[in-house]
């Protein structure tokens, strides 16, 4: 076999594991579940704090990633490296471990202060989007500097010649060009979000009508041994996030044409 | 207008050294020099894209060297043209007006009779990638003169055109120089480009200028040996000083066939007695002569034969072997001077060199 093949094989072998594992699902697929799921207040709950959570973790963090990727995919500045090395401190610590991590912030005098005079994260909606938000944050400077390299610095260098200032040529030439790399690194980071499970039950808790998002309300079903209310709502999650990933892919493939 | 006061930049390991230049209102200046000489890097100084280390850039009286490019005003057309794709041809013109906060009766005028003299009217509502390579240059050059710079800075932006395009946009800058005053500074390493546009020619190489001087000094004269290499005289012989009044110098030149007085030229370097130096003349300035015609006064007369003839297009090069030496003269004819003189290799020829065209190089 050509390693052509090999490869092709190997790209369908990703395609079936994940397949396989969703397919299975369906062997407990049960509708009048899924119905009775989507017609719960306290499942419908969970969706809405899911989707207002993840929009709003994402929001925060594209806020300050993409500055942030900018200086990275731009400028040779001190400290850039450790900068470049920090992105992947979510991935490596584990979302649980990262949840424990802003547990114990808040449990030290600052994140005790912080809580006192500004916002209560601990059990808390803001939990569930600042663990969110920390989960996030990482890829979605990795995403978005991704996209602005592959913007030639030229254009602004032009622009900067032509006359306009750092930020007018950020504002109008490297952000529209780099605008579907942007757009589809925040559906990612967005879908990422809406599926961050370990940090958001460290920090905010597993309380109903309160701060159950989506994947923690799937855990607690399974926890009660509900495996078809488990599939229903693994069903919702799965058509939300494949649905927001199938968009990012949609607006990379017209970036390349 | 331009001046450049021993302006040094670094490039990773490559370095612009103590660079001097000057352009004055409304000049054609060109710099020419061979890929890699730092001709880019010292425009991207010029521009203020690129910090200089020492050394000072004034424009218009000003020390700008420090100063952001944004606020340089001065007009830039890029090797690659860098058209904005994301922005029709109409908002890539006004680009510049619009970042420099003109007001539109200041620029509007401008902009309308640049669109007019270079033909991109029925194009303002398209996309640059929808364009042809002729009309991207003239939408790079009118978005360059929008905002009416008093300089234009061009790098090597004809140099992936075909010939008849560069020669109609040569002959487009020109006029729109003419028309509007501004100064141009261009960088190329295209000869026939640098002499065609500039007034005035300085030649970088790595990373130094070694001769500024008007068009037809350069041309004619190259300071140095490296300049007369790249400046495409490969008419280059060595000899030894045997005898220096000051104003000729006699040197011991074998390839040529013994002693060769040679005129001394202002601003080359006194030679003294032994020295090694070089003669040189270009290709263009070899005559063929007829045998028995009597040489004229201050010609040296070579007797040899055709060893090659290389065609390359509408350039024809015959290479010349004087009898009894191994050296080998290009001289430059035209196809119709090939066919009505028959000439073949091996042929048997006499040629002139006159000694106004023979250049020393003493360093």
């Amino acid at each position: 076999m050509s390693f052509y093949r090999v490869t092709i094989a190997c790209a369908f072998a990703v395609l079936a594991v994940y397949a396989l594992l969703i397919l299975s699902l369906f062997y407990f697929l049960d509708i009048s579940a899924v119905w009775e799921a989507l017609s719960s207040r306290r499942v419908l709950f969970s969706v809405e704090i899911s989707l207002v959570a993840a929009t709003l973790a994402t929001f925060f963090a594209l806020a300050l990633a993409i500055p942030a990727a900018y200086a990275l995919s731009r400028h040779e500045f001190r400290g850039r490296e450790a900068v470049d090395t920090i992105l992947e401190f979510p991935v490596i610590v584990s979302p649980a471990a990262l949840g424990a991590i802003i547990l114990v912030f808040f449990s030290n005098p600052v994140g005790a202060w912080i809580q006192e005079h500004t916002l209560q994260f601990v059990f808390a909606f803001a939990g569930i989007v600042l663990a969110q938000f920390i989960a996030v944050l990482g890829i979605a400077v990795r995403f978005l500097k991704s996209a602005f390299d592959q913007v030639p610095s030229r254009y602004e260098m032009v622009a900067r010649a032509l006359g306009a200032s750092p930020l007018r040529a950020f504002i109008t030439i490297s952000l529209p060009l780099a605008r579907r790399g942007l757009l589809a690194s925040g559906v990612l980071t967005w879908a990422k979000a809406l599926g961050e499970f370990g940090a958001t039950i460290m920090v905010a808790g597993t309380m109903a009508m309160r701060t159950e998002t989506l994947p923690i309300a799937i855990y607690m079903r399974l926890a009660s041994a509900d495996v078809k209310g488990t599939v229903a709502l693994i069903l919702v999650l799965l058509a939300i996030g494949l649905s927001a990933l199938y968009v990012g892919k949609l607006l990379f493939r017209e970036r390349n044409v | 207008m331009l001046k450049l006061n021993r302006v040094c930049a670094q490039a990773g390991a490559f370095q612009l050294k103590n660079i001097t230049l000057e352009v004055s209102e409304g000049e054609n200046h060109v710099l020419l020099g061979p890929s890699g000489a730092g001709k880019s890097t010292l425009l991207e100084v010029i521009i203020g894209l690129r910090p200089l280390t020492e050394g000072q850039v004034l424009f218009r009286g000003e020390d700008i060297s420090h100063l952001p490019a944004e606020k340089r005003g001065m007009g830039y057309l890029p090797q690659r043209l860098d058209l904005f794709p994301h922005l029709t041809v109409r908002d890539n013109i006004l680009y510049g007006p619009r970042s420099r906060r003109l007001r539109p009766s200041d620029y509007e005028p401008v902009v309308t009779a640049l669109i007019e003299a270079t033909g991109i009217g029925g194009l303002l509502d398209r996309r640059p990638d929808t364009l042809s390579g002729g009309e991207r240059q003239r939408v790079a050059l009118v978005r360059a003169l929008a905002a009416r710079p008093p300089l234009l800075l061009l790098d090597e932006p004809f140099s992936a055109l075909n010939e008849s395009l560069r020669h109609e946009l040569w002959h487009l800058l020109k006029n729109l120089q003419k028309e509007y005053g501004f100064a141009v500074l261009m960088i190329t390493h295209d000869l026939t480009e640098g002499f065609f546009i500039g007034d005035r020619v300085s030649v970088l190489i790595d990373g130094e200028i070694r001769q500024t001087g008007d068009r037809e000094t350069v041309w004619r004269g190259p300071a140095t040996l490296p300049v007369a290499e790249y400046l495409g005289i490969r008419n280059l012989f060595p000899g030894e000083v045997v005898k220096n009044t000051g104003e000729t110098v006699l040197v011991n030149c074998p390839a040529l066939g013994g002693e060769i007085l040679a005129n001394r030229r202002p601003g080359i370097a006194e030679p003294t007695l032994g020295q090694t130096v070089h003669l040189g003349i270009r290709a263009e300035f070899v005559a063929l002569r007829n045998k028995d015609h009597p040489p004229k006064a201050d010609e040296l007369v070579l007797h040899g034969e055709f060893t090659g003839i290389t065609v390359a297009g509408t350039d024809v090069t015959l290479l010349f072997q004087p009898g009894g030496s191994d050296a080998v003269l290009e001289i430059a004819v035209n196809r119709r001077l090939l066919r009505r003189f028959g000439i073949r290799v091996g042929y048997p020829v006499t040629v002139g060199l006159a000694r106004r065209d023979l250049l020393l190089f003493t360093g």
